[in-house]
């Protein structure tokens, strides 16, 4: 099975451990991350965070592992433009 | 109700914890936790002081596991808090509710690489379902409540909170309103079953995978009134063992590695695989590409990440085995299967016949199993174990009567935690029998818990299985690497039995096997705490064996087949 290539769009409570977490499990479930932008909100509550990521592993159980971390509250998988992501 | 007065930190996590039941903790003191082990001082929480937080993070899982409520420990910053990580780990992977409380230097000085600094916050993330480092006393109380809710709900698992030492100093007019924490998913609705009911209407040869999340999910009668509907035959991970009644004759044991004969031949027959609350661990598969070829799979579970993780399902169905394990239960036509599987586990009955005058511990381990029996006793015996032969021997050659009863370390295999296991099963279940099965290499690892034992005076049964090796690894270098026993021998073990003697703890040990009954009688006797040390040849073997990567009918079942 070949490397794929996927963007994940998260929403996330801004606390201090969530990207941390995030890397980690990532890491850890095998994906590489390629690329990554973060920014909070304009209340400094919620962060959203677009992350790239690299693996032969299948996204889905990523995004599934990635759920259940306590402050991610929304994933969306594979948006091909930063447009439809936001949507 | 509410309570309203000026109280420190460390006085408002006994306040929560009493909040939430908590009778019982363990732990170890030290500097950055000074004020809550002060504000313990005062409290009706009851503190067992163990010798190492390895110990009381075990015995919090032990504590958990035997009575379904969560487990506490405590440790200081730094070192005591390292010491815990073993034991989260353990707690992560076999889904455990503990809530470990650690104490932090103060916010002044953290991140300054101060004395006993250590970022157990970064550390802790890989092994708990979450950690909360609280930096300002008013959100205390609400970060424990959340600790316990997360450590409950969904796949239960171990949560850590770390407090600052002035946040536990730091005074506060906290208004504490009574939580509660609700159960979870008590309302819900069954999940949707039409395709597994497809599936399993078309099935000629179906059979139950159990694994541990039936205990967890407080399934047992669920899980047994679907057998007793179906009639389906039954195999069991390590940690599903105590769920299925055992005079089911369609209940064929544990599978996997070391699993009965019959276990793994009838899965690799079936053509329908049904996994409650089970992952497919590698332990149980063998080679994944060939366990259990022929079979369609439907797979219950709480935890949406272990669907298809490592092998693919035909049906999921995600949610509360209570509620969904009845949606699936219809009466099948599968006398044929039913009787081939009764056949195989009659074909393939454990054999405990052994030559000479020695002892043979998979006899030892059944006879205390029918011993226990034949006195009405296993319902209220909690057996422990360590990690290595004599724990596969355990999982073998003895009964449970639910899931509660047998503690083990299954996902992390994590040496020495019988004993403080132990602990915590006899703190929670004062009344019960507990029996902590160690090996010599395991009991080693947590030998400090006899004075734990002492202390306290508990009435924990030992029987420590002494080959003077690290069995297993020895096995493994039997088989696997030219007989090159590279650093498993411990045959400058102690005198067990002095070292148990100087913890005030009766000790004895047997060699020959006609010593067997009666020791064992006397150890179930025996009011207070007692060691027996069983010797063992040193070169007994767990058998059947699946040697890595190979399928699960092509296993070992002596040094020459």
């Amino acid at each position: 099975m070949t490397r794929q290539n996927h963007t994940l769009r998260i929403t996330a409570e801004n606390q201090p451990t969530v990207m941390e977490k995030l890397l980690q499990v990532t890491r850890y479930r095998g994906f590489i991350v390629t690329g990554m932008t973060m920014f909070p909100d304009t209340e400094q509550t919620k962060l959203t965070i677009e992350l790239s990521v690299q693996s032969k592993n299948s996204i889905e159980h990523l995004q599934y592992q990635l759920h259940k971390l306590i402050d991610i509250t929304d994933i969306a998988v594979n948006c091909t433009s930063s447009a439809q992501c936001r949507a | 109700m509410t309570s309203k007065q000026l109280k420190t930190g460390a006085a408002l996590v006994f306040e929560v914890l009493q909040q939430h039941d908590v009778k019982d903790v363990f732990g170890y003191p030290g500097g950055a936790i000074m004020p809550i082990y002060d504000a313990l001082y005062d409290s009706e929480v009851k503190h067992f002081l163990c010798r190492h937080e390895q110990g009381a993070a075990f015995s919090a899982i032990g504590y958990a596991r035997a009575s379904g409520k969560v487990g506490v420990c405590l440790a200081t910053s730094g070192p005591g808090a390292t010491n815990l990580i073993t034991g989260l780990a353990d707690a992560m992977s076999d889904s455990i509710p503990i809530v470990a409380i650690t104490g932090q230097v103060s916010t002044k000085s953290m991140g300054s690489d101060a004395f006993q600094e250590v970022d157990i916050i970064g550390l802790s993330l890989a092994c708990t379902k979450h950690s909360f480092q609280v930096r300002d006393v008013n959100e205390l109380a609400d970060v424990l409540t959340q600790a316990f809710a997360i450590a409950l709900e969904g796949r239960q698992g171990p949560v850590l909170v770390d407090i600052p030492k002035d946040i536990q100093l730091t005074k506060v007019e906290q208004t504490l309103e009574l939580m509660t924490l609700g159960s979870c998913n008590t309302n819900q609705e069954p999940a949707n079953v039409g395709s597994a009911l497809a599936l399993l209407s078309q099935a000629k040869k179906p059979m139950l995978y159990v694994g541990g999340g039936v205990g967890m999910a407080g399934a047992v009668e669920e899980l047994r009134e679907f057998i007793n509907i179906t009639g389906m035959p039954s195999v069991s991970t390590l940690k599903g063992l105590g769920a299925v009644t055992n005079n089911d004759s369609c209940y064929l044991g544990m599978l996997g590695m070391h699993g009965r004969k019959a276990a793994n031949l009838a899965v690799q027959q079936c053509d329908l695989l049904i996994a409650v609350g089970a992952r497919f661990d590698d332990r149980v598969t063998g080679k994944l590409a060939e366990f259990a070829p022929h079979a369609k799979v439907i797979h219950f579970d709480i935890d949406q990440a272990e669907i298809g993780k490592r092998r693919g399902v035909d049906a999921a169905i995600m949610g509360d085995l209570k509620v969904n394990l009845p949606a699936l239960a219809i009466p099948l036509a599968i006398d044929d299967w039913r009787a081939h599987c009764q056949q195989l586990n009659t074909e393939f009955a454990n054999d405990y016949t052994y030559l000479g005058k020695g002892i043979y511990a998979p006899a030892v381990l059944n006879e205390i199993s029918n011993t226990l029996a034949t006195r009405n006793q296993a319902e209220h015996t909690v057996i422990t174990t360590d990690v290595g032969q004599h724990q596969m021997w355990v999982a073998q050659h003895m009964r449970f009567t639910k899931p509660s009863n047998f503690l083990t370390s299954g996902g992390q295999g994590a040496m020495g935690f019988g004993l403080p296991a132990a602990i915590g099963a006899q703190v929670s279940r004062p009344q019960d029998t507990v029996i902590a099965v160690c090996g010599d290499g395991s009991f080693m690892m947590n030998v400090q818990e006899l004075g734990t034992i002492k202390r306290y005076q508990l009435p924990v049964k030992i029987v420590l299985v002494d080959n003077s090796k690290l069995g297993m690894v020895r096995q493994w270098q039997q088989l696997f690497f030219d007989e090159r026993y590279s650093e498993t021998d411990l045959s400058d073990n102690p005198d067990f039995v002095a070292l148990a003697q100087a913890f005030n703890i009766k000790a004895k040990i047997i060699t020959e096997k006609e010593q067997v009954s009666e020791a064992i009688a006397e150890m179930l006797n025996h009011q207070g705490p007692y060691l027996l040390q069983v010797k063992i040849d040193a070169f007994d073997n767990v058998w059947p064996l699946v040697p890595p990567d190979t399928a699960n009918h092509k296993m070992l079942e002596s040094m020459t087949k």
